[in-house]
């Protein structure tokens, strides 16, 4: 990494830890600012699977909920510090991601075939969730409010914001790895040509499952922190399609298989999310805003999908291949 | 070959772009409102949009409906005729929107908080209210969990899901008693969340102490738009009686399916059906003809209610229950207000907590809050009758008789 791109992200991280005090201190802000970063984190676990390795999944809550449940299960029902359950809901995670990888693989299961199976996997734990006794059905479950460190749960909402920051940094950080390393190379070939990279000695199977279990592990920790910051979960909540849906739309808009884009994408969704929702309740007469909303992101998908096709990052990607002069005729 | 031949690389440009995401998501933040002095704040958190959109624009109507009428009377006059002033919030149904918006309001400088409709949204927003002391009335919201976690700041006016069960499971026993005891069995239809399945386990539990087997739990998603194979289901078991638990477009695509295929039972008697209102007597007549309802409803015979109700259709919109709770909440905080003198947020909840406040649009007794439950909180229990709805429970309401067992389909 050049001295100069180092400086930028010292720069940013800087700019991203004094956030909050620049707006006096307002939770609100705060809030959105964590709204945004967990967006990003999220939607960075998905971009590693999907993005990185081309293995796009509709179903990625399946992740999301199995974290959340596991560290609420363990924290409620078995008296477990959210801490301590929080690295065992990554690794269930993680095991769900495997499986889920295991099986679809080894059906040689590819491109839309497999997005379709890990919708399917989600709705299939939805179901259990709201079936079985331990995650208490449809009744949810309510992690007692006790705000301390020790509980993994804050009274200012400042340090819910600090932990989403370096979850996201975290996750950059990985993605950038992926970029650099071998494993993110085979990742590459698979995602490219995956036949291509079979020819080439790559265990493509292996490689996949692998991927499929970081981006479960990754999205597992996000359900962990979701849960306990608002402290209430059930099926919807945790293996709901709008999760699944969030996490695929930042990385498409700020652009798959990036570093930044799905941070890109989060600052997006929740700029037209608070627009659309601003002018509904500052304009009564607007009373729908959230079709506005998703005309909104429905407009900006077909731009994406129809003229960059690698999300917002690829414009600067474009911008750069052109030859000198022509980007500004 | 493809065109993506490049690996993702990392460049100075790509840097500036990626760190500079977090400034423009900075700037993309509205910034937060800024407290005034004078008007009273009032925080409405609604699900405006969304799938229970509809319900929401309800609470909306009602609450800010009552909020001009304060004004118009005045104001509080012990507050030198402060006005109110609505702040609007949309959920979008949504757990953490409802808390950004709770939030945001903070920072608006609301003195108090009415909302959400649903119950995990709820769950969560007061949740977040709890951190500045900010009251916080729930006009909807059926579960019980709202108001058993000890949080000083939450008033509930209306009954629980489990006050409900028990006052339509008193109501069922009765009228099957009357009827010689023409059911023997049911099967419940209810919705796959925390409300749905809360007051559904709740019924089948008590159901055999008025002699009726729950047959059944059938749970289904939301939104579900077929109800075909539930039907056929219902049909197979024969039960006497069909129960519902859900949200309002469920609960009319179920009744339209079971009415559609013919299926005969003594009964259909729900407990919060959420979609048991002016709507779906007027667009399914024939459809919602003796159907039974326990839920939140007016008092027929209190004139302020009926006028009300008035003023609602004149405007086009349906009287139904979220207008007349998120009405009757309004009122019940401007009563707090008017006896504290202030907006003070532990005067406020003081007042609140010791209000013995007078609902008249609805059939409750006095006000008392006990851990935030009103004590004085009822509902009603109503049947389709020639193409209106009618209270036929409790007694000293009641504006008809019923009719059980409903007449078989030829």
């Amino acid at each position: 990494m050049s001295r100069t791109a180092l400086l930028a992200c010292g720069g940013g991280l800087i700019a991203a830890a004094l956030y909050p005090l620049l707006f006096g201190g307002s939770n609100y802000a705060v809030n959105l600012g964590f709204l945004v970063l967990f967006a990003a984190f999220l939607g960075q676990s998905w971009n590693i699977a999907g993005g990185f390795a081309g293995q796009m999944s509709f179903g990625h809550a399946v992740f999301f909920g199995t974290g959340a449940y596991a560290s609420t299960i363990l924290h409620v029902s078995h008296g477990w510090n959210p801490w301590l359950a929080w690295p065992v809901a990554i690794a269930a995670g993680a095991a769900v991601g495997a499986g889920i990888g295991t099986l679809s693989f080894r059906a040689g299961l590819r491109g839309s075939y497999f997005a379709l199976v890990t919708l399917a996997f989600a709705e299939a734990f939805r179901i259990l969730a709201n079936s079985v006794p331990f995650t208490r059905g449809g009744l949810g479950m309510l992690i007692k409010s006790d705000p301390h460190p020790a509980n993994l749960q804050f009274r200012d909402p400042i340090w819910f914001y600090y932990l989403a920051l370096v979850l996201c940094v975290l996750s950059l950080a990985l993605a950038w790895w992926l970029t650099r390393s071998r494993f993110g190379a085979r990742l590459a070939a698979i995602r490219e040509n995956e036949d291509a990279a079979r020819a080439l000695g790559i265990n493509t199977f292996r490689e996949k499952v692998r991927v499929l279990a970081l981006s479960g592990a990754l999205c597992a920790a996000g359900g962990t922190l979701y849960a306990q910051k608002y402290l209430y979960i059930d099926p919807s909540i945790a293996f709901g399609v709008d999760k699944s849906i969030e996490m695929l739309l930042v990385s498409m808009i700020g652009g798959a298989g990036t570093i930044f884009g799905p941070l890109i994408g989060a600052g997006v969704l929740h700029f037209v999310s608070e627009v659309t929702r601003e002018l509904g309740g500052a304009l009564p007469a607007i009373k729908n805003a959230q079709p506005l909303a998703l005309i909104v992101y429905g407009v900006i998908l077909v731009i994406i999908v129809g003229y960059l096709p690698d999300g917002s990052m690829g414009l600067f990607r474009r911008r750069r291949a052109l030859p000198q002069g022509q980007g500004h005729a | 070959m493809s065109k993506r031949d490049h690996r993702p690389g990392v460049t100075r440009r790509a840097f500036a772009i990626g760190t500079g995401a977090l400034a423009v998501s900075s700037v993309a933040s509205p910034l937060p409102l800024r407290a005034q002095a004078g008007p009273i704040r009032v925080g409405l958190i609604h699900p405006v949009t969304g799938f229970v959109a509809y319900n929401g624009q309800q609470s909306r109507l009602g609450a800010t409906m009552a909020i001009e009428d304060v004004n118009k009377a005045g104001g509080i006059k012990s507050m030198g005729g402060a006005r109110l002033e609505a702040v609007l919030g949309d959920s979008q149904s949504k757990v953490e929107v409802g808390v950004s918006e709770v939030e945001k309001m903070n920072e608006a400088g609301v003195a108090a908080y009415i909302g959400c409709f649903q119950s995990p949204v709820g769950i969560a927003a007061t949740q977040a209210a709890a951190k500045y002391n900010t009251p916080f009335l729930i006009d909807v919201g059926a579960s019980d969990l709202l108001v058993s976690r000890g949080l000083k700041n939450i008033f509930r006016l209306k009954p629980g899901f489990g006050k409900c069960v028990d006052d339509g499971i008193a109501a069922l026993g009765a009228l099957n008693k009357a009827a010689g005891g023409a059911a023997k069995s049911a099967v419940l239809v209810h919705e796959s969340g925390e409300f749905g399945t809360g007051t559904a386990k709740l019924l089948a539990g008590k159901l055999p102490s008025i002699g009726i087997e729950a047959k059944e739990l059938i749970a289904h998603d939301n939104p579900t738009r077929n109800f075909d194979n539930i039907a056929l289901r219902i049909r197979s078991m024969a039960p006497d009686i069909v129960m519902m638990s859900n949200y309002g477009n469920e609960y009319m695509l179920l009744a339209r399916t079971l009415f559609q295929q013919k299926i005969n039972v003594a009964g259909m008697f729900s407990v919060l059906g959420g979609g048991f209102n002016y709507k779906f007597v007027k667009e399914m007549p024939d459809v919602a003809q003796f159907m039974m309802d326990t839920n939140h409803w007016f008092n027929p015979r209190s004139a302020a209610a009926q006028a009300l109700k008035k003023r609602v259709e004149a405007g086009g919109a349906l009287f139904t229950f979220e207008v007349y709770l998120s009405y009757s909440n309004v009122m019940l905080l401007a009563d707090a207000l008017e006896r504290a003198g202030s907006a003070d947020k532990e005067k406020l909840t003081a007042a609140l907590a010791s209000s013995t406040f007078k609902a008249e649009l609805l059939p409750y007794g006095p006000t008392k809050f006990t851990n935030g439950q009103n004590e004085g909180g009822r509902p009603g229990v109503m049947q389709v009758l020639k193409g209106d709805i009618e209270v036929i429970a409790p007694a000293e309401f009641a504006s008809a008789q019923a009719v059980f067992p409903r007449p078989k389909f030829t």
